[in-house]
């Protein structure tokens, strides 16, 4: 392998390389950061002025070229979504950014939201271009109301500085943002479920086919993206494809936020080249773990668990590789979990959280997922389970793996399945004794 | 599309699902969430199958299996719910290999855990689409050792329809129903995940398409009141007949049981009302159990009656029109009286020689259009002109109309039926407004589904379609009557004219008025529309081609009543009400009253026979499409009741002849001739058969037209027998006077209110209803049996209370 590859450059595939440069995050956290004077700045809207200088084919072959890959946790190429779009028939065309970022693990969108809002109108506008889409929706979580406001007052400054509005910066493009607030659903994350929360229905998910494309906000064609693939678009944009696929490994290309939370002793939103590896950002980055952890999940709390080890340690964070493992790259929200604690116990917070937040639509998430799988743990982390019961636990969450409507209660199945492959002996402790094996700690017990 | 099936390979139309893939293969898969004529949403997840496809590669060609040859099938990496997922060529679809009967078990499984087993209380028991699906498809024990999610077990979703919170299996069945058939959106899911449970917004369910969904609950969530814990499903006998409530020739399932009707279900003929009908039909049934139910003949001796046996009342009879000339008979019968009641009367008529017979209400002009329309084609219309408040006058006719602006064909028919799943149906479709026009003198319920609403003076329909049909000839139009302006009228007119096919539906309020049915006629023809024409009763169109009517037109209903007749055989009319009527009538030398129960007219009589309800009769029927339908008898002990064509036996008899319509089978022997083929063979799905218009030239209109400012308006229910249907009187209140809140101040009304007050001089109670939907200046009244759809006088200023509403302070 050493030898066939001399004279193409080594892909990018650590942040300690010295030609990585830190471009999502590069002003988040910077004073004034999320004024329009400070963006402007720092080159603030070339890339979008730019990105109207091209035809919107253009723009939507470069970010294929770019090989972005979804940044919201499914991964499905960017650019290739944005091509599905019908040709322009005269109907009204939405571009929806998904900002309800909800899952457990994952808080990266959060500090682009308050601290760079207009790096993501700005990704909007080179979407909704890409896309010849004259309305946005910016669907915002609810609980994020520090986003919520300066995404706010953002626009506003946009909008008075014509940056959106009829003809954007100059040019005979229209397009607005609509800037809609979520009440607190978990669902509203998944796609459909967000449209119908938008249109103010009742936030379920929808039967696909038909896609967004074909059919979405009020069955008309949109596309939606996450925040962190429209801030990346805008990079590739200014910087170009080759800048971009520089990064990272064969099927996952450019710059991504990890984001590590748990017991480690700097947690937080790293930017990292795709690729990079968990030792570097827990390490590295984060400080290395405060106490000792016996396990890691890799991105955001519906992937599965990988044991704590050197081996998964040394894993690249792609999504290759982590599917290769039987987990998901996901969010990139890597959450390490400390030894000391029971993963019974931890698991059981994962389930509630799903439990609660089943739309119950479907009889796999409504009966397993929001009743008896939390009813189980309950009864387990009581001492009044058995082993049976363990039997039964797993043949359930096998019953909700791939029958749901929607991935939500895959997402709650896969990490209490890699707590069984990992950590059985935990569940048998508990199980055989009564007792946990590490302790609990009380604060949702019932 | 050739798909294969386990071990059957078939081909099936592009776009069909494949759940009926699996049905038309002969195979089953368990569903709970899919229901004929309605989206398939995949929310239940029962019907799971390993499904797999072959897969092209950049160039169009099929990846080819190395070993075989053949191209490879790629099998999804997870279950796939058949409702939603779409046959491909080449499938494959497995539905009996472990792992999908795991996952059915599984789903099984989870669909028990907050199901309450009280199978041995619950009316759906023994009919329960869950219980047959656990039997076959469960494990038959359950791991779930915790107590299940206890909710309200008997909520009155409406006074005619309650909910089991717990029964429930959130197959969303029931609130995708209200969105997509009858477009009122009165129910939906409140909370979400385990604490999901479905419920109204407001109280009750206002809708006249309420009841559909008890039968499409798969389990026994929703009951339909009035038969709650009346009766175990296997304990009932089955009817499948055709109602005589309205001339839809909506299909019904009767279910008696020990002699009395317990409920009524829809049946299905999908090309008359699919599996709907209105809570008119499936609740209205109540009356037939009355106990105050005549069961014997009766006999006047002095001012009271006696109950005497069929020949006695026979022989009084036929002595007492001995001494009469027979042109002096008059004999009427109600208009959803069966062919063969029909038969039967023109039989008498003849034995008696008179002229005088009539079937009752009639309207003036034929019920047989020029160019009929099908409900087929309403459905599939792509411009709908109502005239008339339909979602009242004839419901299914409403439901109809909202196919066509769904703008869906008719779903294609496999062996196992309409499909399970239609994947051209969709949760919240967009419908096409555009498409209905509709045409009433106050504010109808269809307005609201409506691109053009148009509410016309009171008897101003004649004066609105001569407009538009000058419109649509180029003539100069009154602009005054077309209610919108001429360039507006125009665009109208060329939109009826271009659509593919264009239906219109003339209601009571046009058929009363000769010169409004012949305007209606007139612009239909103007801009190429076929009509549909609402008959007042259920066999109006049938009575009038089997010529039940007057040798003249002063012989008809109202001449008898008028003094043309001084003997009179009235079945199932009650025209006593009106006092003046009620004096001529009880100054007839013979009054036979044939009905149900013993009413006005019925007291006034010498003799009373007991009748048969429409649910208790043989015979047939023909819809306002001209479809011909069989109807069955319930098995209902009701004594020594007959209907028509017994009484004709017995009468027969007595005057020593055996008449051609004394019995089902002879009156049929008559309508083989005459139809041109036998009515004993019809199926479910009843027979189009085109009669020509009349035959004779006997002139039987025009009458003289009502006048007056108010309107008898129709009701979905009929009026003649809510008082003896509790439940649905519960529901929907005491017959109403409806009026504008401005018109009321002025006569010191107020909603709730009840009333006496005249209708054209006949006293009437009513509850006084408040609408802004009435326009002002009109008041809305019932219409009955003997005082059909049309203008009326309402005596406002001697309005008397009887009650009034609780004032509120």
């Amino acid at each position: 392998m050493t030898d066939a590859v001399t004279e193409a450059p080594k892909p990018i595939t650590s942040r300690s390389d010295p030609r990585f440069e830190v471009t999502l995050y590069a002003h988040v956290g910077a004073p004034g950061s999320h004024t329009l004077a400070y963006y402007r700045a720092h080159g603030g809207y070339d890339a979008a002025r730019k990105a109207l200088g091209m035809t919107p084919a253009e723009v939507v072959d470069e970010v294929k070229a770019s090989g972005l890959r979804g940044r919201g946790g499914a991964g499905f190429p960017t650019g290739v979504k944005w091509s599905f779009m019908p040709p322009v028939d005269g109907r009204q065309r939405f571009l929806v950014c998904n900002a309800d970022e909800s899952e457990p693990g994952s808080f990266k969108d959060r500090y682009l939201l308050e601290d760079d809002p207009h790096q993501l109108i700005e990704g909007m506008l080179i979407g909704g271009w890409a896309i010849q889409a004259t309305l946005g929706v910016v669907y915002v979580r609810g609980e994020y109301h520090h986003a919520h406001e300066r995404l706010r007052v953002a626009l506003d400054e946009a909008r008075a500085e014509g940056i959106l509005g009829t003809g954007v910066l100059g040019s005979d493009f229209d397009f607005d943002l609509i800037l809609h607030r979520g009440a607190g659903a978990y669902i509203c994350g998944e796609e459909t479920s967000l449209m119908n929360s938008f249109e103010g229905l009742r936030a379920t998910p929808r039967l696909k086919p038909p896609f967004p494309a074909q059919a979405g906000v009020y069955g008309l064609p949109s596309t939606i993206n996450n925040v962190e693939s429209f801030c990346a678009a805008v990079h590739i944009v200014a910087r170009g494809a080759a800048w971009h696929a520089a990064m990272g490994t064969d099927d996952s290309k450019g710059m991504k936020l990890y984001q590590v939370s748990g017991p480690v002793r700097r947690p937080g939103v790293y930017e990292m080249p795709m690729g990079a590896r968990f030792r570097e950002l827990i390490f590295d980055l984060a400080g290395g773990p405060s106490e000792r952890a016996k396990a890691i999940i890799p991105g955001g709390s519906s992937t599965p668990m990988l044991p704590w080890s050197d081996a998964t340690l040394d894993l690249p964070m792609d999504y290759g590789t982590m599917a290769k493992h039987n987990s998901m790259l996901g969010t990139g929200g890597v959450i390490v979990i400390p030894e000391q604690k029971c993963i019974v116990d931890a698991i059981y917070n994962l389930v509630r959280f799903y439990g609660h937040e089943s739309c119950g639509k479907c009889t796999p998430c409504r009966e397993g997922v929001a009743t008896w799988l939390p009813k189980m743990y309950r009864k387990l982390l009581a001492g009044q389970g058995t082993r049976d019961d363990l039997a039964v636990m797993e043949d359930m969450v096998k019953n909700m793996r791939g029958t749901a409507f929607c991935p939500l209660a895959d997402a709650c199945a896969m990490p209490v399945q890699a707590s069984f492959r990992h950590f059985r002996h935990e569940y048998e402790h508990l199980a055989d004794t009564g007792t946990s094996r590490y302790p609990r700690r009380r604060e949702w017990a019932e | 599309m050739r798909v294969k099936v386990n071990d059957r390979e078939l081909e099936l139309a592009p776009g069909t699902s494949v759940i009926d893939a699996v049905f038309a293969a002969g195979y089953d898969v368990p569903y709970f969430c899919s229901q004929a004529y309605m989206s398939p949403i995949g929310a239940c997840r029962m019907c799971l199958a390993r499904i797999g496809a072959p897969r092209k590669d950049r160039d169009g060609n099929w990846l080819v299996d190395d070993a075989t040859g053949e191209p490879k099938v790629f099998f999804f990496p997870t279950m796939m719910a058949t409702c939603t997922t779409v046959v491909m060529e080449g499938m494959v679809v497995d539905t009996l290999s472990k792992e999908v009967k795991d996952a059915q078990r599984g789903m099984v499984e989870f669909t028990l855990i907050n199901h309450p087993l009280d199978c041995p209380v619950c009316d759906k028991g023994g009919a329960c689409e869950l219980q047959d699906r656990a039997y076959e498809y469960g494990t038959g024990r359950s791991r779930f050792v915790f107590d299940k999610r206890h909710q309200e077990k008997h909520h009155p979703l409406s006074e005619l329809i309650t909910l089991d919170r717990e029964r429930c299996i959130h197959c969303k069945r029931c609130v995708r129903y209200f969105e997509e058939v009858p477009g009122d959106e009165v129910l939906d899911f409140i909370e979400r995940g385990g604490h999901t449970y479905i419920g109204t917004l407001e109280e009750g369910l206002p809708s006249n398409f309420t009841g559909n969904i008890t039968d499409i609950c798969p389990v026994g969530a929703l009951l339909d009141a009035t038969s709650r814990f009346r009766g175990r499903n296997w304990e009932y006998d089955h009817t499948f007949t055709t109602s005589l409530d309205d001339a839809s020739g909506s299909a019904i399932v009767i279910d008696a049981r020990t002699g009395r009707i317990e409920r009524i279900k829809s049946g299905i003929n999908p090309e008359v009302n699919k599996s709907w009908i209105d809570d008119g039909i499936r609740f209205g049934h109540e009356y037939a159990g009355d106990p105050e139910r005549l069961r014997r003949p009766l006999l006047r001796r002095g001012d009271a009656f006696e109950e005497a046996s069929w020949d006695e009342a026979a022989a009084f009879i036929s002595e007492r029109l001995g001494g009469l000339s027979g042109k002096d008979v008059g004999i009427a019968i109600r208009a959803d009286a069966t062919l063969e009641e029909g038969v039967a009367a023109r039989a008498l008529a003849e034995l008696i020689g008179t002229g005088q017979v009539d079937h009752a209400p009639r309207h003036g002009p034929s019920l047989v259009p020029v160019h009929g329309a099908t409900l087929q084609d309403l459905a599939t219309a792509t411009a709908v002109i109502v005239l008339g408040d339909v979602t009242e006058e004839l419901p299914a006719l409403d439901l109809r109309i909202k196919d066509a602006l769904k703008g869906v064909s008719p779903p294609p028919l496999f062996a196992h039926g309409v499909p399970i799943a239609d994947l051209r149906l969709k949760e919240r479709m967009p419908r096409a407004r555009e498409r209905l026009t509709v045409v009433a003198p106050y504010r109808v319920g269809l307005m609201q589904h409506a691109g053009r609403p148009v509410v016309v003076p009171v008897g101003g329909e004649a004066a609105w379609l001569q407009a538009m049909t000058d419109v649509a000839n180029g003539t100069d139009p009154d602009e005054g009557a077309l209610g919108m302006g001429r360039a507006e009228a125009q665009g109208l007119v060329r939109q009826w004219r271009e659509a593919s096919k264009a239906v219109m539906v003339v209601g009571g309020f046009v058929l009363a008025s000769a010169k409004a049915t012949d305007a209606a006629a007139a612009l239909a023809k103007a801009v190429g529309a076929s009509q549909l024409l609402v008959p007042p009763m259920a066999n109006g169109r049938g009575l009038e081609i089997t010529q039940v009517l007057p040798s003249h037109a002063r012989y008809d209903y109202r001449g008898m009543l008028a003094g043309s007749a001084k003997a009179l055989l009235l079945s199932g009319l009650d025209p006593a009400r009106d006092p003046a009527t009620a004096a001529r009538l009880g100054a007839c030398e013979l009054l036979v009253v044939h009905d149900l129960f013993l009413t006005d007219t019925a007291k006034l009589a010498h003799v009373v026979l007991p009748g048969k309800s429409g649910y208790e009769k043989d015979g047939t029927t023909v819809s306002l499409e001209g479809r011909f339908l069989p109807v069955r008898a319930a098995p209902v002990d009701n004594g020594e009741a007959e209907d028509l064509t017994g009484v004709v036996k017995v009468l027969g008899e007595a005057f020593g002849k055996r008449l051609e319509g004394r019995s089902v089978r002879s009156a049929r022997r008559v309508l083989r001739k005459e139809l041109g083929f036998d009515p004993a063979e019809l199926d479910r799905l009843g027979l189009l058969h085109d009669l020509p218009r009349r035959r004779s030239g006997v002139s039987v209109g025009p009458r003289q037209e009502a006048t007056g400012a108010a309107l008898r308006v129709p009701t979905m229910v009929r009026p003649e027998y809510l008082a003896r249907n509790p439940r649905l009187r519960a529901a929907l209140g005491d017959l109403a006077l409806r009026l504008h809140p401005a018109d009321a101040a002025g006569h010191d009304l107020h909603d709730g209110d009840e009333v006496r007050v005249p209708v054209d001089g006949a006293p009437w109670r009513l509850r006084i209803v408040l609408s802004e939907a009435v326009p002002r200046g009109v008041c809305l009244v019932p219409a009955t049996p003997d005082a059909p759809v049309g203008r009326a006088h309402v005596a406002l200023e001697q309005v008397v209370h009887e009650r009034r509403a609780l004032e509120v302070a």
